[in-house]
């Protein structure tokens, strides 16, 4: 039996649904994400777990019993939000120990934890300091350790780097990982942020309109998102619309904009799909080599890699290059590209995918 | 930003000069040694501030005026705080109607107020006493203080609410340790304008006093209604003084800006 499940989680406001049959199942010890797009039903869901938002069917287990028939205060979970959620009149000590308290734990205990707590998350220097006259990295260490504190079962972190810079994100997303594998506590995050998503999860679960769209390992829903949508959310995509002309065990042949392109085996009758193709897959080549021509109309050097935007046959396409330190086709410049049949992901077509 | 035009320059002085010159005349007057009304005073005299303390009478309606504003100032904080945290983040049917009801005394005529606090006392036999004029204030100074708990609350970081909940307080340990405290400047912000309402309240007052409840403003006006010393304007020097003192040390403590816009900035 997993440690965490959701079954059928459903939310209704009125005619919206915000969370439609939602089920999930997270072992002990594991970091879980619910990666969507703003208004997919993530936040919702992690209401609903927290106890502040009551499920309109389905239910929430953990570690055996009910959480959906405990009060949110009853319910133990550590909750990091979004705007932290410090108690702005008592100091990082007092934000940490409240917890506690509330637990009736003794001054000497609670004294002992807090300081443990704060040595996690390396703030024990800063005990003494008010909320406001931190950084925001600061305070986001704070609202971890006074969520860890009272050795949640379940910790829940809504969108916790949204707010900071994108360096200091960096760095907080190597220490929220640390702080997490040290406490060995339960997490589930809840996130926009594909980079956040898939740098800090054992499993990502893609949220789309209230539903589970995809369950696996970061890498995995990188590598074969099951629809477009989630092969642009995760990581940059070329998308094409294609018809599949025939397929077998040998691979398929694809029509694409007056093209015939070779594919991988598809699972699809032939008819209208969209293809996915990574702009790091795409290789620039010598022309006897090249599947395709193409014009460079766009470059933006990225530092470690360059990214070109070709206008070609198939329509513009993005490549990924690393920088190698050498140089680079220039815009107006005629390159030739190629990429291994393999790397095309074949996909149910959508409509409007971009 | 952008700079005031001429315009709006001399609409500032004007309008400070407005507001500034009674005091002025007031404060000038009241160190007259004449036995009338004169300005500029012909010479430096405390004579009128002396004369205070040979009239009783006044002292006892300042005495009187000061536990009036304590009491319904206090009185009308304990029922706006509950009232703003259910206008501010309730979801319920009659909200608009709940809070136009309490912001109503500021839209009312003072003098329809006064006559129907009168009859109302008069029906509860509670008419001419403390208590009866207190929660008369209460209902009057009642919109100062809604308004100004309301920006606080509307500006309350419910998480901040969630995350104390999370951690196992009880609905009343969340109000005392997070929400009060949060809310707190807005709280007091009302509570001193509420005060400095109800010391000064005349229109609605002079109805509903008795001689042993008269306040400070039905006993300056009653005494101006029949002589014309320059007495009334040392007492009012003494009552600018106070509210002066009042808001510096409200400046201090808290700072006024913060006050009286209510979510301001630290």
């Amino acid at each position: 039996m997993p440690f965490l499940e959701l079954s059928g989680l459903t939310k209704r406001f009125g005619d919206v649904t915000a969370v439609d049959d939602f089920s999930l199942a997270v072992e002990k010890g594991e970091f879980v994400s619910l990666l969507g797009p703003s208004g997919c039903g993530k936040t919702t869901t992690l209401q609903m777990i927290a106890g502040f938002e009551q499920p309109s069917s389905g239910h929430i287990t953990l570690n055996g019993r009910r959480l959906d028939e405990v009060p949110a205060r009853q319910r133990g979970l550590g909750i990091v939000f979004q705007t932290y959620a410090l108690f702005p009149h008592m100091t990082v000590e007092e934000n940490v120990a409240f917890g506690l308290e509330m637990r009736g734990i003794g001054r000497q205990d609670r004294k002992r934890k807090v300081a443990a707590a704060l040595d996690l998350v390396h703030l024990s220097n800063l005990s003494a300091r008010y909320p406001r006259a931190m950084s925001g990295g600061q305070r986001q260490r704070v609202a971890l350790a006074r969520a860890l504190v009272i050795e949640p079962e379940l910790l829940l972190l809504d969108e916790p780097l949204s707010n900071l810079d994108a360096k200091l994100r960096e760095e907080m997303q190597l220490e929220l990982r640390r702080i997490q594998q040290e406490a060995g506590v339960t997490t589930l995050l809840v996130t926009h942020d594909q980079n956040e998503a898939m740098a800090l999860s054992d499993r990502v679960a893609v949220m789309h309109h209230g539903r589970l769209m995809q369950e696996e390992t970061p890498f995995h829903v990188y590598e074969n998102p099951k629809s477009s949508f989630i092969s642009t959310f995760l990581g940059k995509t070329n998308s094409l619309a294609a018809t599949v002309v025939k397929t077998d065990e040998a691979g398929s042949v694809l029509a694409c904009n007056g093209m015939e392109l070779k594919g991988p085996a598809a699972h699809h009758l032939p008819g209208p799909v969209t293809l996915s193709l990574r702009p790091e897959r795409i290789e620039i080549v010598e022309e006897n080599e090249a599947v395709l021509s193409g014009t460079v109309i766009e470059r933006i050097f990225l530092g470690d890699q360059w990214l070109f935007r070709i206008e070609t046959p198939l329509g513009p396409l993005l490549v990924v290059r690393r920088n190698r330190g050498l140089r680079e086709p220039e815009h107006g410049e005629a390159v030739h590209l190629a990429w291994t049949p393999e790397h095309l992901r074949v996909l149910p077509a959508e409509e409007g995918a971009a | 930003m952008r700079h005031n035009g001429p315009f709006a320059k001399i609409f500032s002085v004007v309008f400070a000069a407005f507001m500034l010159a009674p005091l002025v005349v007031v404060i000038g007057v009241s160190f007259t040694p004449e036995g009338f009304l004169e300005f500029p005073p012909s010479a430096i005299s405390l004579r009128w501030f002396r004369a205070i303390l040979d009239n009783p009478d006044f002292i006892e309606a300042a005495w009187i005026s000061l536990k009036l504003g304590v009491a319904s100032a206090t009185v009308s904080s304990v029922l706006a705080v509950p009232a703003a945290l259910a206008i501010g983040r309730g979801r319920f049917a009659g909200r608009d109607a709940l809070q136009a009801l309490f912001l109503s005394p500021l839209t009312v005529p003072t003098v329809v107020l006064g006559i129907a606090f009168l009859r109302f006392l008069t029906v509860f036999g509670a008419n001419g006493t403390f208590a009866g004029l207190m929660f008369c204030h209460a209902i009057i100074i009642m919109p100062f203080i809604l308004r100004l708990v309301l920006a606080s609350v509307t500006g309350l970081d419910r998480s901040t609410e969630q995350a104390a909940v999370s951690l196992g307080a009880s609905d009343w340990t969340v109000f005392r340790r997070v929400t009060l405290p949060a809310i707190l400047p807005g709280v007091i912000g009302g509570w001193v304008l509420a005060f400095i309402t109800s010391f000064d309240e005349l229109t609605v007052t002079v109805f509903i006093v008795s001689p042993t409840t008269t306040t400070l403003p039905v006993r300056l006006f009653s005494h101006i209604t029949q002589t014309t010393d320059p007495l009334v304007a040392s007492i009012s020097t003494v009552a600018i003084l106070f509210t002066v003192g009042l808001m510096f040390l409200v400046d201090r403590i808290y700072g006024l800006d913060r006050l009286l816009i209510g979510e301001g900035s630290r």
